[in-house]
Formats: C-alpha cells, sequence, structure tokens
C-alpha cells in the first residue's frame, strides 16, 4: 500500500498542481523537496514509496537525483514528469531506472493510474511494465 | 528596472507564469525533435517585467550586445498578443541549412543572401510559433501571426525594431537561450508580451491554476 | 450560406487539407487557375495531383500547422509561387507561372482542437514584374545596357562565396579598350559611346547566358564567368580579342577600329575577399597594357603575372 509520497520539483506551482492531481491527498503523507538534492535527502530520511521527479532543477538536476536515489534503493519507485517528453530523454532515464515518465502538465487521469499501478507493484499484484 | 511594473503580478502569478513557460518551452522542444525533427535545446526560460521606457533599452542593450547579429522578427495576435524575437549571433543565417536538413544540393541555385534570409525566417518561423503556440495552448486561447521579418543588417534596421515598439507600454519578456544540438549554433528567444492583454494574461493565469483546484 | 458565398468570389485561393493531406475544400479561384474542378479533387491526395509540393519544406509547414497552430507563409520572393499556375495575363508576361504569396494556417474546431488547414493563395504576378522591371533598371549601365559596376560587384561577392563554400570554379576577365581617349579625341564623344555600346553588344554575342558582362568603369569592362575554368576562360578572351581586333566599327561612315586588353583571373584558397581576385584580374591587366596592348595576360596561380603572361602582340 502507498503511503508516502515524495514530490521534488523546484516549481511551487508543479507541486502544487501535482498535489491536486493526486486524489484523495489526506490518504498520503506527503512531503516535497525543492531540488535534486533535498529530494535525495528527504528521500534518505522519509523513504517514501514512491516518488515524483522533475528533471529540470537547481544545484542537482533529475538525472542524477535519480541515479543517486536508485544507489540508495534500486526498487526505489521513481515517477518522472517532464514537458520535453523526447524517445531520447525517456530512454535516458529509464536507463538510469525510473518507473515511468509522466508528460507535464499532470492530468489528474495519468496521476491516478499510475499510483494505482505502482500501488499494485507494491503490493505484488501486477507486475511493472516500462511502459509510460 | 522599475519596480511598480515588477508588482503588476504578484509572486503566485508569476510562479505560475514560469512554470507555464517551463512546460510549453518543454513540450515545444519535444514536439519539433519527434514530429519535424529539429533537436533543439531551450533553457529555462527567464522572466522580466520590463516598466515605461525601459523596453527599447533593454532591446538595444540584449541585441546590441552581439554585435553583427541576425534578428527574425514576428508579431502574434489574440487574447495572448505581442512579438516574438529570434536573434542569431554573428549571421549564422547559412549554417541553419543543417538544422532544417536541406542538403546542398536543393540551395545550392541560389544566392546565398536570399538562401540566408530563407534559413533565418523559416527557423524564426517554426520556433516562436512553437513556443507561442504551446503558451497559448496551456492558457486555453490562440494566436495568429504575421509574417515574420528577417533583419540581417546592422544599425539602421535594428533601431528601426526598437522603435516599433510603443514607449509607453511595459511588457512582459520572457527570455530563454537555446542550442541546436550538435550544430553548435545557439542565440536567444525573447516573447514580448503587449501591456494591453497583461489584465487578459492574468485572469488566464489564475484560471489554468483553478483547473486545478 | 454567405459565409460560403464569399469563399467563392473571393479574388483569393483558398485550399482547406485534412490531416492526411486530402483537399476538404477547393474554392473557384483555384478551380479557375488550376482548371482542375472542386468536384474532381475534392476528397483526393494534394500530392496526387501537385507532386512538386511534396517536399521537406512544405511538409514540414504542414506538420507545424498541426503540431503549434502555426502559421506558414511562402512568399513570391523566396519561392515564387506553390501551385504551377498560367499568368493570368500572358501578354508582356515574364513569368512563366502565375507569382504567388501563400499562407499556410490552421483551422480549429469549437474545441480549439486543429482538424484542418487552409492555403491561402495570392496572385502578384504584376507587383512582382515592376518589382524586377525596377531591380533590372537598378542593375543596368544606362549607356551600354550591360550590367553596372554594384550589380558586377553583388554577383561578385555571391560567386566568391560559393566557391568558398562548394568549391565551384569561375573566372575573371578583365577588359580595356586601348587608346580610347583617341577615339574620343578623333571622332568626338559620340563616336566614344557608340564605340562602347558596340564593344558591349559584341561581347554579349561571345558570351552564355549565365555569363556576366558589366561596365566597371570609364572604358573598362570586366567578364564574371562562372563554373568556368582560367583555360577557357583565357580561350575566350583571346576570341575576343581577335574578333575585335578584325572589327571596323561603322560610325556614320566613318570605320574605327580598336583593339582591347584584358587580364584573366580564377580564385584560389588562399583569398578572403572577392577584392582579392579583382586586384588578381587588375594586374593582369595592367600587365597586358604595359607589354604592348591588345593582348591577353592570364594570372595563374602560384606565378606572377609575367610567368604566366602570354604575348600576343599584332
Amino acid at each position: 500500500m502507498i503511503k508516502k509520497i515524495l514530490i521534488v520539483d523546484d516549481s511551487p506551482v508543479a507541486r502544487k498542481m501535482l498535489k491536486k492531481c493526486i486524489l484523495d491527498q489526506d490518504q498520503y503523507e506527503i512531503v516535497e523537496a525543492i531540488d535534486g538534492q533535498e529530494g535525495v535527502d528527504k528521500f534518505k530520511e522519509f523513504s517514501p514509496d514512491i516518488v515524483f521527479l522533475d528533471l529540470t532543477m537547481p544545484v542537482l538536476d533529475g538525472y542524477d537525483a535519480l541515479k543517486q536515489i536508485k544507489i540508495l534503493d534500486k526498487d526505489a519507485i521513481v515517477i518522472i514528469l517532464t514537458a520535453d517528453i523526447q524517445p531520447k530523454s525517456i530512454s535516458t532515464v529509464m536507463e538510469y531506472g525510473a518507473y515511468t515518465v509522466i508528460k507535464k502538465p499532470a492530468k489528474v487521469q495519468s496521476i491516478k493510474d499510475i499510483i494505482q499501478k505502482a500501488d499494485n507493484k507494491l503490493k505484488g499484484i501486477a507486475r511493472a511494465t516500462d511502459e509510460y | 528596472m522599475n519596480t511598480s511594473h515588477e508588482n503588476i503580478f504578484s509572486e503566485e502569478e508569476k510562479d505560475i507564469l514560469q512554470e507555464i513557460m517551463n512546460i510549453a518551452f518543454g513540450n515545444a522542444t519535444a514536439d519539433l525533435a519527434n514530429i519535424i525533427d529539429i533537436y533543439v535545446v531551450l533553457n529555462v526560460p527567464d522572466i522580466h517585467v520590463i516598466g515605461v521606457g525601459d523596453l527599447p533599452k533593454y532591446l538595444d542593450e540584449t541585441i546590441k550586445l552581439k554585435g553583427e547579429s541576425s534578428i527574425v522578427e514576428q508579431k502574434f495576435w489574440g487574447d495572448f498578443n505581442g512579438s516574438g524575437l529570434l536573434v542569431f549571433p554573428d549571421r549564422t543565417g547559412k549554417d541553419l541549412i543543417s538544422v532544417l536538413d536541406h542538403n546542398e544540393q536543393e540551395t545550392f541555385e541560389r544566392p546565398l543572401a536570399i538562401l540566408e534570409q530563407e534559413m533565418l525566417v523559416e527557423i524564426g518561423n517554426i520556433l516562436i510559433g512553437a513556443c507561442v503556440g504551446k503558451v497559448a495552448d496551456l492558457l486555453d486561447t490562440f494566436v495568429t501571426y504575421s509574417p515574420p521579418q528577417a533583419i540581417t543588417q546592422t544599425g539602421e534596421s535594428k533601431t528601426t525594431l526598437i522603435e516599433s515598439f510603443d514607449l509607453n507600454q511595459s511588457a512582459i519578456i520572457m527570455k530563454t537561450v537555446f542550442e541546436f544540438e550538435k550544430k553548435n549554433i545557439n542565440g536567444f528567444l525573447l516573447i514580448i508580451t503587449n501591456s494591453e492583454c497583461i489584465g487578459w494574461l492574468r485572469k488566464a493565469l489564475n484560471a489554468f491554476m483553478e483547473s486545478y483546484e | 450560406m454567405i459565409f460560403h458565398q464569399i469563399f467563392e468570389m473571393v479574388n483569393v485561393g483558398i485550399v482547406i487539407l485534412d490531416k492526411d493531406m486530402k483537399v476538404y475544400q477547393w474554392n473557384r479561384w483555384m478551380e479557375i487557375h488550376s482548371g482542375i474542378s472542386g468536384k474532381k479533387i475534392i476528397g483526393n491526395a494534394l500530392f496526387d495531383h501537385y507532386p512538386a509540393l511534396n517536399n521537406k519544406w512544405f511538409l514540414r509547414s504542414c506538420k507545424s500547422v498541426f503540431a503549434f497552430g502555426n502559421f506558414s507563409f511562402f512568399s513570391q520572393k523566396l519561392h515564387q509561387y506553390c501551385f504551377p499556375f498560367k499568368p493570368v495575363n500572358t501578354l508582356n508576361c515574364k513569368f512563366k507561372f502565375m507569382q504567388q504569396n501563400c499562407t499556410l494556417g490552421p483551422l480549429r474546431d469549437e474545441n480549439n482542437a486543429i482538424s484542418y488547414l487552409y492555403i491561402m493563395v495570392q496572385d502578384v504576378t504584376e507587383v512582382a514584374a515592376y518589382e524586377n522591371k525596377l531591380v533590372e533598371m537598378n542593375s543596368r549601365d544606362g549607356l551600354t545596357g550591360v550590367y553596372n559596376r554594384k550589380f558586377f560587384e553583388t554577383r561578385l561577392r555571391e560567386e566568391f562565396e560559393r566557391y568558398k563554400r562548394y568549391n565551384t570554379n569561375f573566372s575573371l576577365v578583365m577588359q580595356d579598350i586601348d587608346f580610347f581617349k583617341k577615339v574620343n579625341d578623333n571622332f568626338g564623344h559620340l563616336a566614344g559611346d557608340y564605340i562602347l555600346k558596340s564593344f558591349a553588344s559584341t561581347i554579349i554575342s561571345r558570351i552564355r547566358g549565365a555569363d556576366i558582362i558589366a561596365r566597371y568603369g570609364g572604358e573598362e569592362f570586366c567578364c564574371l564567368l562562372p563554373e568556368t575554368s582560367i583555360q577557357s576562360a583565357q580561350t575566350l578572351a583571346e576570341h575576343i580579342r581577335k574578333k575585335i581586333e578584325g572589327m571596323a566599327f561603322d560610325y556614320e561612315g566613318i570605320k574605327i577600329q580598336i583593339t582591347v586588353s584584358q587580364g584573366v583571373a580564377e580564385p584560389n584558397t588562399r583569398m578572403s575577399t572577392p577584392d582579392n581576385i579583382l586586384k588578381l584580374a587588375d594586374s593582369a591587366l595592367y600587365e597586358a597594357k604595359k607589354t604592348g596592348r591588345n593582348k591577353v595576360v592570364t594570372h595563374i596561380i602560384g606565378t606572377s603575372p609575367e610567368q604566366a603572361s602570354m604575348p600576343q602582340s599584332v
């Protein structure tokens, strides 16, 4: 069961938009980080069930934050949120071990679906597939 | 910079605008690559609100810094209206042939001066259109465009361009640096919003956020 | 209903295409100028009728209309036309095809989604013809009708840039009528003018369509020969020399004979500006003058004009 969600994005608006897309927010404990470094630190501290990660951020960008998180926990479920969904950037983050990529702006339906899917994975009901 | 103009938008409105620009430019980058095979890296845009009379000075300084630059200007109209300016340093027009993936044979027949103009106008139209179009999409409106104009000479025509902006308007300037991948061609893109649409823009920004409430 | 009448009435071509590039609408203006009825073309792929439009440039424009709602402008200046139509006024029309300004843009449904694109075609043949006339007038020498120096320098710069970029060869022949001052002194300025005109038309009769001859100064002319080796240029110059030498120009019953000195040069990789090649041709011409006139001196790379000179004394 997903209980804890970490949102890593430098834009306060993007974080707010994402939170609005997470239905039944009160079911979850949500923690936010404003750059990649803080994201990695909070990941250690908070051990979230899933992470929503932006790619373009100051201090430490999403690519490096993803790599570090995967080193900390190779099974971490990290969902990349980006506006630039080129096959090239998608394959890079998938190689780094991202769970999936979601196109910005986030939409309620796609966030709902992905949380459901991650939840199933955690419960061991369904195997994760690398689609986006 | 005139602080009263910086205060046209609240902090939150500026954040929303910033995020809309990030998303719009990211979407534009992806579609340019996926749909029309143009590979460009658009950096995170900077947003300034510039006050009465500061716009010509800003433009003058921004453009002059680049010496003999090539500029493409295109106006757009609608709820969201203003001008897009694409500035290339040092007359890169001819090198854009490779960005547009035209082989030399196809372009061989034309005089190079005309070719340079063609390439500038074409790439200007595509980049300005892609970025402005995506911003308009997110703000739930659409725009129409005037034909782009290429300005390759220094001096007079730049002055004319600068003077074509109304001294009495305040404007939102969105500036981004871009680079064509593997081509070593870079420049910057300015989207200058007319003051008359600032009221509309504020409403649209809030409506954008409300759709998430 | 009213809008549909306007659609048929306007003096502009309007084509509407769907996302598969099939013709959805084709107005009367298009029917008239294309000779293809709406009935026949609607529902067909545009490229079946106009395969030349199936090019990178046009396709990219269409894609950016659908992807971004962009407008695309095919100006007459850059593209001449999109649709190969006959010009309306064929009398005195130098254009093989109607000159057009074309605009592409999106058409949206009630949800703002782009489902069609339009092409608007404007006939600008007349304006383009006037403009060409003006440009032409501005590029000619008033007396001889050959190109003027300004035009020559522009073309030389373009040819030089092309050489730098594509390594396409070209040659220059500088020409100066020998003892021209004597023609003026002995027979008057009108005779001198007549000689200049006759000289120019003699050269025109010897060069190809793509070659450029310009009046460079008083009695000095210059030929720009694209894609021509220096050897061929030298041969041409020698033909001209012989031709002029053998001619007797008839000015109001007076027979006037002249000769011409010529300097020939081609660009080389060490040159950085078109002025370099001009200087080379000029110094070869000077050499021809100095060593007896009525001769061709060719500047071959790596040699001084002296060594390369091929005296053709009379």
